[in-house]
């Protein structure tokens, strides 16, 4: 039996995955920060691009650019030398992540062979994985599908591969279960997924400096408009999760008799950012770990089913193109993965584009991007509800329902439940604004070129780090996922919870809550200039 | 003040998604009574947000009090 008197507030700060998910997150961004010193560390991370086996005359999509690494198209000082990695960047990116996670696994004290080994092949199948899921036919649209000299395409976008990494996991870990429990020493897809939240933090602050080069583009009207989205999106967004998360509660506890711990964490994960909420919830709350697996699966796939409904039903059954930023907020506040959202976003945007320019034979052509930014500003505002949500639930277990009359439950007790990752997410995210407001002028023309160097270094973690560590995160979750046990543990019954709350309580009340606040909000025309 | 009793000493679940960890369980049975803080929890958080949706609606300047 353990001694918690013993813990002190520093304890575990070197021997568990919560915090090596802030050394590792933490770490990599300061790394990055070297290209404010004109060096760039971190330019070699990896990223893929959408391919087909025979690109047609000038089009894209050569196999032998789809991989890339990302100080190619970013890095200030060094893109010449990026530019020549090209695949090579795969091996880069796994020599350096071996080497940190292995220092990660030795002080967690794992069993260090068996972790080398497993981390490889997990490696390689991921990016064997994330290679096929950007055949165009998997990840193009209708709109970029006939540079690659298609007449379809599954129109997934990144989200394809995130599917087919957690396929392929799943085949491993069900039917074949000895391989998966030799790689289980290095399938930790709650450390993969902490790490990601923390770049995620780097997301958040690279936000402003993204909007920043937009701005200028677009112009003062899409300025204003961003500056609109951003602040119409982050209070849509309180008022959706506070109305969210009691909403799915009351529906798994009282319609579906759910136990206490297991609502709460289907509530994060219907209503904020599926698994990394289902994951921090569940450390919160210490709700059994099988519960955080069965949501993040779910989350998973009603993300996809939303991917392929959503943005046709907005498009065309409403808001349609009289409200598209309603029918964009509302589709950040509805589907619950960054990727599926960002992707739903995106196509949605496409459609409506098409839709308002054959509507009026040209006289009204938005610019791309628009709807999709729509959607991405509610999502990322969910995000930062995370921690902070995480953060209360754990108050309340720990001095409502865990506390026992004439007991004392130490204060300590709130700092050792609090989600550690959150520090880094916070802290990555605050570091970033403060460069932006700073020494970024929050985004003057003259400031531009500082800028350019932490976009240089911000965009291989927010994009390449961040979208790596979520592929290795599905791809553990299903390894480690065993349906068998999953359906002992009556997994059918929390498919139909998440479908009532899904489209009975969140879909409904997010179009609600983007009409109150995005509603008449115009996006600029620019078909006088393009004609 | 009393102690801890032994069973509330042992060390919390962690919350780790490992396989050695996922074990075949029935988390979807044995629901606990609803306790009047549940009620509170919910209603609060309801509450909280009919405060942020006025306060939201009044501030934000794209909100429908403003565009309508």
């Amino acid at each position: 039996m353990t001694d918690l008197s013993n813990r002190r507030w520093y304890s575990g700060m070197l021997t568990q995955e919560d915090w090596w998910a802030v050394w590792l997150g933490v770490g990599f961004f300061f790394l990055s920060l070297f290209n404010l010193a004109g060096i760039d560390l971190v330019g070699w991370i990896t990223y893929p691009t959408k391919w087909v086996l025979h690109p047609p005359e000038g089009g894209k999509g050569a196999v032998s650019h789809a991989f890339y690494a990302l100080g190619k198209k970013y890095s200030v000082t060094a893109k010449g030398f990026y530019k020549g990695l090209g695949w090579w960047s795969v091996l880069w990116t796994y020599v350096v992540f071996t080497i940190a996670t292995c220092i990660g696994a030795a002080f967690m004290r794992w069993n260090m062979k068996r972790f080398f080994t497993g981390w490889t092949i997990i490696y390689f199948l991921t990016i064997a994985t994330w290679f096929v899921g950007h055949h165009a036919f998997i990840a193009a649209n209708k709109i970029n599908m006939k540079q690659y000299g298609l007449n379809f395409a599954l129109s997934l976008g990144g989200g394809g591969s995130f599917i087919l990494a957690l396929i392929v996991g799943l085949v491993i870990g069900n039917f074949f279960k000895p391989f998966a429990n030799y790689l289980s020493e290095a399938a930790k897809p709650e450390w993969y997924i902490k790490t990601a939240i923390v770049t995620l933090g780097v997301k958040l602050g690279y936000l402003p400096i993204k909007l920043a080069g937009f701005s200028h583009k677009l112009g003062k009207e899409a300025a204003s408009l961003t500056f609109d989205l951003f602040v119409a999106g982050a209070a849509a967004t309180v008022v959706a999760y506070l109305v969210f998360w009691p909403g799915v509660y009351v529906i798994s506890r009282r319609l579906f008799k759910l136990p206490r711990k297991t609502a709460a964490v289907l509530g994060s994960g219907i209503s904020i950012c599926g698994v990394s909420a289902a994951v921090a919830t569940g450390g919160a709350v210490r709700a059994k770990p099988v519960v955080s697996i069965m949501v993040s699966a779910l989350v998973v796939v009603w993300a996809v089913i939303e991917l392929v409904i959503l943005p046709g039903f907005f498009t065309h059954v409403w808001p349609g193109t009289n409200d598209p930023l309603v029918a964009g907020a509302a589709m950040g506040m509805s589907v619950k993965t960054d990727g599926a959202d960002a992707a739903a976003g995106e196509l949605m945007d496409e459609f409506m584009r098409n839709k308002i320019e054959s509507e009026t034979d040209g006289a009204v052509i938005w610019p791309s991007g628009i709807i999709t930014a729509s959607a991405v500003m509610t999502k990322v505002w969910i995000d930062m509800f995370i921690g902070i949500w995480a953060f209360v639930l754990a108050l309340v277990w720990v001095y409502k329902f865990e506390r026992r009359k004439g007991e004392r439950v130490p204060v300590s007790e709130v700092w050792h439940r609090f989600p550690k990752f959150v520090i880094g997410y916070f802290f990555c995210w605050f570091f970033l604004l403060a460069l932006y407001f700073g020494p970024g002028q929050s985004g003057a023309a003259e400031a531009m070129p500082f800028l350019k160097t932490v976009k240089a270094g911000a965009v291989p973690i927010e994009k390449g780090m961040r979208k790596l560590f979520f592929m290795l995160t599905f791809m553990s979750l299903g390894i480690i996922t065993d349906f068998k046990k999953l359906k002992e543990a009556q997994f059918g019954k929390m498919v139909w919870v998440y479908f009532v709350a899904l489209f009975g309580f969140i879909i409904p009340v997010a179009i609600v809550i983007a009409y109150l606040f995005h509603h008449g909000m115009q996006i600029p025309n620019i078909a006088g200039f393009v004609k | 003040m009393k102690e801890m009793p032994e069973e509330t000493k042992k060390e919390p679940a962690s919350g780790s998604l490992t396989g050695a960890a996922l074990e075949a369980e029935d988390v979807l049975a044995g629901a606990e009574p609803w306790e009047p803080v549940e009620t509170k929890l919910v209603v609060w958080s309801l509450v909280i947000a009919a405060v942020a949706l006025i306060i939201g609606l009044i501030v934000v300047p794209t909100s429908i009090l403003h565009t309508s």
